[in-house]
């Protein structure tokens, strides 16, 4: 095969750039304050080229893959006759400025060289809080966008190098948590200097020219083998609906619907059929269904696709206007995460109908979120956690337990650092027995969360989903288990539903536990492999009833079966 | 003082070197004995007494750095080994912190706990993150515990409890009840010893690892002092940390956790007193050998430290960032950061034509192509040889003859031509790929953390070090490269310049700002006490430590922190809080300066130094016999092939000498390519200038 580029080279400038957004993650990381950014690493970064075109991509969340294109093309769109060497952008507006929801803080800075733009570093970082009616800034119960915080249309924060200061004044004045949200914003523009520093390295050594040849080159070797993945896949139309449980204490369920078509090497998702916008703050705008689209396509492939732009060219989508997944002002939608989630379990059970042994059956559906805030000894506090939990089985191994969803790479919060610093106490963290969705391979155990509040008055909002509609199972696979939110006060347990249009107030003593979803199961429970079942006996993951009743396995109360012949099997009770 | 010496176990050769009083240096490299790596060393080091006609009983010291920690976890051959938490927590080591380390990869799988759920169990208990007990230890369900435990047949166990760093009285009285009900013994550790450092999960699983290999570790230990002593070999003997300290045998086999990097740290080592004989502040460490490159950064003659990092976290590139691979170990590391790119590393051409190289490797067996031992994948190695840089007749001293002819045919049918270019092109090609992967593991431990490489020297170390160093070095347009003398067995050496060290470290989390001096000097004063009463009790006079205090802060709502040196005496928080300011500014590029600081731990440094009456000067080993005629090299696509000159070390002068140029030794062969010139320094390093044009 022969390229006009010259193959090594191209392998060390895609290795450079890679390197600058790593970079860019790190500092984010390191200097961050709030414990959303910190440690549920909820940020991304990007290198983009000059056309706004992300390049290359910092490790940080799956599901953020895509979450750069929209804002770019509004940013290029607005201000490309705008721009000067030292200006740096801000805005986290889903209606006309590409945001995903108000408290993701875009921060683009333009890349000069030799006085004109030759690429942009962008960072986005989920803040602790952004104002809105309820502290953390994701409450479900917001009906209107204006009620969920400060919107910030595409805004020059940086102008010329001098900081606007009546706009960072007025952040200031938006936010329950200043310290977090601005020691935050320091971190986004520590990564956007440091890549300017790398990027310009990229430009002293290979010239303008030749960067922008090999940048071009990049996009078109994505896009390459994007299709040669997407063509791999039979052709045909599959398609699924999944399940939001619906808000409010007596929910209605809302569709989900994907058709996905797969011609050759391209492919098309349509989510006509979904549900109509509704007056929660679950709506989620256009960005991120497709950044979570692109996602899930991306995993899909088999080999190293780089992430950059170019490889989601063979992709398109659409997506009816006025609809929980293409939402239009003013529908809420701090929330939106689930249907993000849920875009992506929706087309893994499309595409489970062609390509069963790439995929993953149902997931513990997204983080739930759970804010918590109030005043204690005279001091506000806020906590935003974002809660992942297990993965569901594949056609040759068991759900993954313990581990952030396949759509995100997010990171639990210590609960030693939580206890020293609010006033809250982690009453159990750990796997819930029996929750893994039956199957030859099982689906990953549900985890636990338990919260006892050690303030007079704490507020809280919770977002879960997953528990009239659990995960599915694949290929005969069983669903896994449902989720549970309970609030256990004076007067005893109270279910809590999964949206509750409201936010609840909890008194000292008062514990509230959080109950994820199980994976879903692949392949019939009777097909497993008996030691499997007998180690998750001993292991406790299992019980032993479960083991009779939903494997056929009997396990002798001491757990230890001498030989195969010692674990017999019985009819299964469907 | 009597002859010393260092013995550096990798997975393919035993590096042994002894150092004499006059300087006299002798260097061995032997097989490893993977089966038992005591065998290994025992020959080594009777081979190399041989070579220096010295006998055993006129050795004083050895030093000594191992895999044994690393590969009991990589080979899941430790400890049956249980854990006792606070009731709730069970899965804290399951569950982890929920990261992996890639993304899109539907088929992940976790690396499984090193201790499974049924040997994990709970106790009734709970402390408040300040110390304070909430609920007393229940003596019925610690029973409970320790009887299930017993009834699975543990030879080890970790106890770790919800803020125990913060007070250890529950996590000694389940040691002690443990240790009780196994009259056979057991080998216990607590979080609150290894590490009393707040955060459960990387607290919990620093204690898991250190029981799980503790036992092993031991073993280890006593079947080597045996085999020495058999040799006539009665001294002392000392363990490398993955620290860059050295401690005796005993606190290694109670803390073998701190060794898990020990390899690693005694390159960086050797390098650090590289920087400090040659008058050089900041030093970039470059080892490279057959399966992985590693870099790591010496500052002000210091080398760069970590407590981050995972044992058996696959490549450790810039470990802060991609988290989750491994089994974390929060324990001070020389901050090394590791590639698997090496000599053995494969080639490849996909069918779209993109090229990669590593992190595959050919291994010792088959190894290359070239070694014509069966390899069929093109190696890196086998690129070196076919393009010139090295010599087919002449590597491990002539001692393993290179087929020149296999390796070009593999080059020609696997990479030129699938890419479309001739095959000296392609073979350059894959060098040049090489270096740029390698060069990510340079910036992870310089620009990641705000330095830049172009201030820094690089000293290239390792069997490839040297091929490679000054291409390395272009690519981050670093000016200047050192090779030290005997490079290839360059680690060995270091470990007879590290101090016998060891850390000590204790959470306070209090407000800079307010906070009374004096509590914070009492942490301090009770920490040096504790460190000094450690290193009195491995046999050092009083006088002998030295400590050192140091201290972690971060901005109130950080996560991480970083680390600032403090004067002894009354601790004065503001001047912490400042030079917290300043080291922030220079990691991230900016100060929050006023915002509230934390001190989160306080830490104490003891140590002694061992090498102080080592001689200035070395003696080398006498060159080579016969070197290789001058010979066609390819230098790339602007400089073409060239007739290079081959010179052994000693044939380099005090005056610059033009490239190119080749130095072949016994352990390592050195490239100087066009544009660069070299001499030979005061100290027998080869000090290469850098033709950086780009």
């Amino acid at each position: 095969m022969t390229r006009k580029i010259d193959p090594i080279t191209f392998e060390v400038v895609r290795n450079a750039l890679s390197s600058i957004a790593d970079e860019m993650a790190l500092v984010v990381l390191r200097s961050a304050y709030s414990p959303v950014v910190r440690d549920a690493m909820d940020y991304s970064t990007a290198v983009c080229d000059r056309h706004g075109q992300v390049v290359a991509q910092g490790l940080t969340l799956a599901v953020q893959l895509g979450s750069f294109p929209d804002v770019m093309e509004v940013l290029l769109r607005e201000f490309r006759d705008d721009m000067a060497p030292g200006d740096i952008f801000i805005c986290n507006d889903p209606y006309g400025s590409g945001g995903q929801h108000l408290p993701d803080l875009y921060v683009i800075k333009p890349l000069f060289v030799d006085g004109a733009v030759r690429g942009y570093a962008a960072t986005m970082a989920h803040h602790s809080d952004v104002g809105g009616i309820a502290p953390g800034s994701v409450a479900i119960h917001a009906t209107e966008i204006y009620q969920e915080g400060l919107r910030l249309p595409l805004l020059k924060l940086y102008e010329a190098g001098e900081p606007d200061r009546k706009l960072f004044r007025i952040i200031e004045k938006n936010t329950r948590s200043p310290v977090q949200v601005l020691g935050d914003l320091r971190a986004q523009l520590a990564a956007c200097r440091i890549a300017e520093r790398g990027f310009g390295q990229l430009v002293d050594r290979y010239g303008v020219k030749k960067l922008e040849t090999y940048l071009k080159e990049l996009h078109d070797f994505a896009e390459t083998r994007m299709r040669a993945e997407i063509a791999r896949i039979p052709d045909g139309t599959y398609r699924f609906v999944d399940w939001i449980d619906g808000v409010g204490d007596d929910p209605e369920p809302l569709p989900i619907a994907v058709t996905v078509t797969v011609e050759g090497d391209a492919i098309t998702l349509d989510f006509a059929g979904s549900a109509g916008q509704v007056p929660a703050a679950i709506n989620c705008p256009m960005a991120m269904v497709r950044s979570a689209a692109y996602c899930a396509i991306r995993c899909l492939a088999t080999d190293d696709v780089p992430n950059c732009e170019g490889y989601m060219r063979p992709i398109r989508m659409s997506a009816p206007a006025g609809t929980i997944v293409n939402p239009v002002e003013p529908a809420a939608c701090a929330a939106r995460g689930v249907i993000g989630y849920r875009v992506f379990d929706a087309i893994m059970g499309a595409i489970a109908e062609a390509v069963p042994d790439l995929v993953i059956a149902g997931c513990e559906g997204g983080p739930t979120l759970f804010s918590v805030g109030g005043h204690h000894e005279g001091k506000p506090f806020v906590l935003t956690e974002v809660l992942v939990s297990t993965w569901g089985a594949r056609a040759a191994r068991d759900g993954v337990e313990g581990i952030s969803n396949p759509a995100a790479n997010l990171s639990n919060q210590p609960v030693e650092l939580i206890e020293a610093e609010l006033p809250l106490e982690v009453t159990r963290y750990g796997l819930v027995p029996d929750s893994g969705g039956a199957g030859k391979h099982r689906g990953g155990l549900a985890s636990v969360r338990e919260f006892r509040f050690l303030a007079e008055r704490s507020e809280f909002t919770i977002r879960t989903d997953r528990r009239d509609h659990p995960p599915y199972g694949i290929a005969g696979g069983g669903p896994g288990a449902a989720s549970a939110n309970t609030l256990i006060d004076r007067d005893g347990e109270h279910d809590v539903a999964t949206m509750p249009m409201k936010s609840f107030i909890a008194r000292r003593g008062d514990t509230f536990r959080m109950v994820s979803a199980g994976g879903g199961g692949y392949g019939d429970p009777r097909g497993r492999d008996p030691y499997a079942v007998l180690a998750d006996v001993r292991d406790e993951k299992l019980t032993r009833e479960s083991a009779r009743d939903v494997y056929g396995v009997v396990v002798s109360e001491e757990g230890k079966p001498a030989t195969p012949s010692a674990v017999p099997r019985r009819p299964v009770r469907r | 003082m009597g002859i010393r010496v260092g013995v550096d176990v990798g997975g393919t050769f035993t590096d042994v070197v002894l150092l004499g009083d006059d300087g006299r240096l002798v260097a061995r490299k032997v097989s490893s004995t993977p089966e038992d790596y005591s065998r290994g060393i025992a020959e080594g080091v009777a081979a190399a007494l041989a070579d220096s006609e010295a006998a055993p009983g006129d050795v004083a010291s050895v030093v000594h750095a191992t895999t044994v920690a690393t590969n009991t976890i990589l080979e899941q051959k430790g400890a049956r080994t249980g854990l006792i938490t606070t009731r709730g927590f069970r899965d804290v080591l399951e569950m982890r912190r929920l990261r992996i380390p890639v993304m899109y990869d539907l088929q992940y799988e976790k690396p499984a706990p090193l201790v499974p759920r049924r040997l994990r169990r709970e106790v009734d208990e709970r402390l408040g993150p300040d110390g304070t007990v909430r609920r007393e230890l229940d003596a019925a369900s610690l029973d409970a515990a320790v009887a299930e435990l017993r009834r699975e047949g543990v030879e080890a166990a970790a106890v770790s409890l919800l803020h125990a760093y913060a007070n250890p009285a529950h996590e000694r009285r389940v040691a002690d009840r443990l240790r009780e009900s196994f009259p056979n013994g057991l080998y216990v550790t607590c979080s609150s010893d290894i590490l009393p450092e707040i955060r459960e999960y990387e607290r919990t699983s620093t204690a898991v690892v250190n029981a799980y290999i503790g036992p092993v570790v031991q073993r280890y230990m006593e079947t080597l002092l045996g085999r020495l002593r058999d040799l006539g070999v009665g001294c002392p003997v000392h363990i490398m940390q993955s620290s860059g300290g050295v401690m005796s045998v005993e606190a290694a086999g109670r803390k073998p956790a701190c060794m898990v990097e020990s390899g690693p740290a005694a390159g960086v080592m050797a390098c650090a007193r590289l920087a400090r004989g040659a008058g050089l502040d900041n030093l970039i460490s470059f080892d490279m050998g057959g399966t992985t490159a590693k870099a790591a950064m010496v500052e002000g003659g210091q080398a760069a430290k970590t407590t981050e990092f995972e044992v058996g976290g696959g490549i450790n590139l810039s470990s802060r960032l991609i988290k989750g691979g491994g089994y974390p170990v929060k324990l001070p590391f020389v901050d090394v950061s590791e590639i698997g790119a090496g000599g053995g590393s494969i080639c490849r051409v996909d069918g779209v034509g993109q090229t990669s190289v590593g992190p595959q490797s050919a291994g010792a067996v088959p190894g290359p192509v070239c070694y014509d031992l069966g390899g069929v994948d093109p190696t890196l190695t086998d690129a070196l040889v076919a393009i010139g840089y090295l010599n087919p007749g002449y590597l491990v001293g002539g001692s393993l003859p290179l087929n020149t002819a296999k390796a070009l045919a593999v080059l020609e049918e696997k990479v030129a031509r699938p890419l479309d270019r001739p095959v000296a092109e392609a073979a350059h090609g894959v060098l040049a790929l090489a270096c740029a992967t390698m060069t990510r593991a340079v910036k992870a431990v310089t620009t990641y953390r705000g330095r830049d490489p172009r201030d820094f020297v690089l000293a290239a170390f390792g069997g490839n070090g040297p091929v490679l160093g000054v291409e390395i070095a272009r690519a981050l347009q670093i000016r200047r490269v050192l090779v030290p003398p005997v490079p290839g067995v360059f680690s060995a050496l270091g470990l007879l310049y590290s101090d016998v060290e060891q850390e000590f470290v204790q959470t306070v989390m209090i407000r800079a700002e307010g906070a009374e001096a004096d509590t914070v000097a009492a942490a301090f004063d009770s920490l040096e006490a504790e460190a000094r009463e450690a290193m009195i009790a491995d046999g050092f006079s009083a006088e002998a430590v030295t400590v050192e205090r140091l201290a972690d802060l971060r901005y109130a709502g950080q996560a991480y922190e970083l680390t600032v040196p403090v004067a002894p005496g009354t601790p004065d928080l503001q001047d912490m809080a400042r030079a917290f300011d300043r080291e922030h500014e220079r990691t991230y590029g900016h100060p929050s300066e006023g915002d509230p600081v934390d001190l989160v731990n306080v830490k104490v440094l003891a140590r002694v130094a061992v090498h102080a009456a080592n001689p200035d000067r070395h003696l080398l080993p006498p060159p080579p016999a016969t070197l290789g005629a001058p010979r066609d090299v390819y230098f790339g696509p602007a400089d073409g092939t060239l007739e290079t000159a081959v010179v052994a070390r000693t044939d380099l002068t005090a005056d610059w000498n033009e490239g190119p140029v080749i130095v072949e030794e016994y352990d390592a062969t050195c490239v100087v390519p066009p544009g660069c010139r070299a001499r030979l320094d005061a100290f027998g390093n080869i000090d290469i200038a850098v033709d950086t044009r780009p």
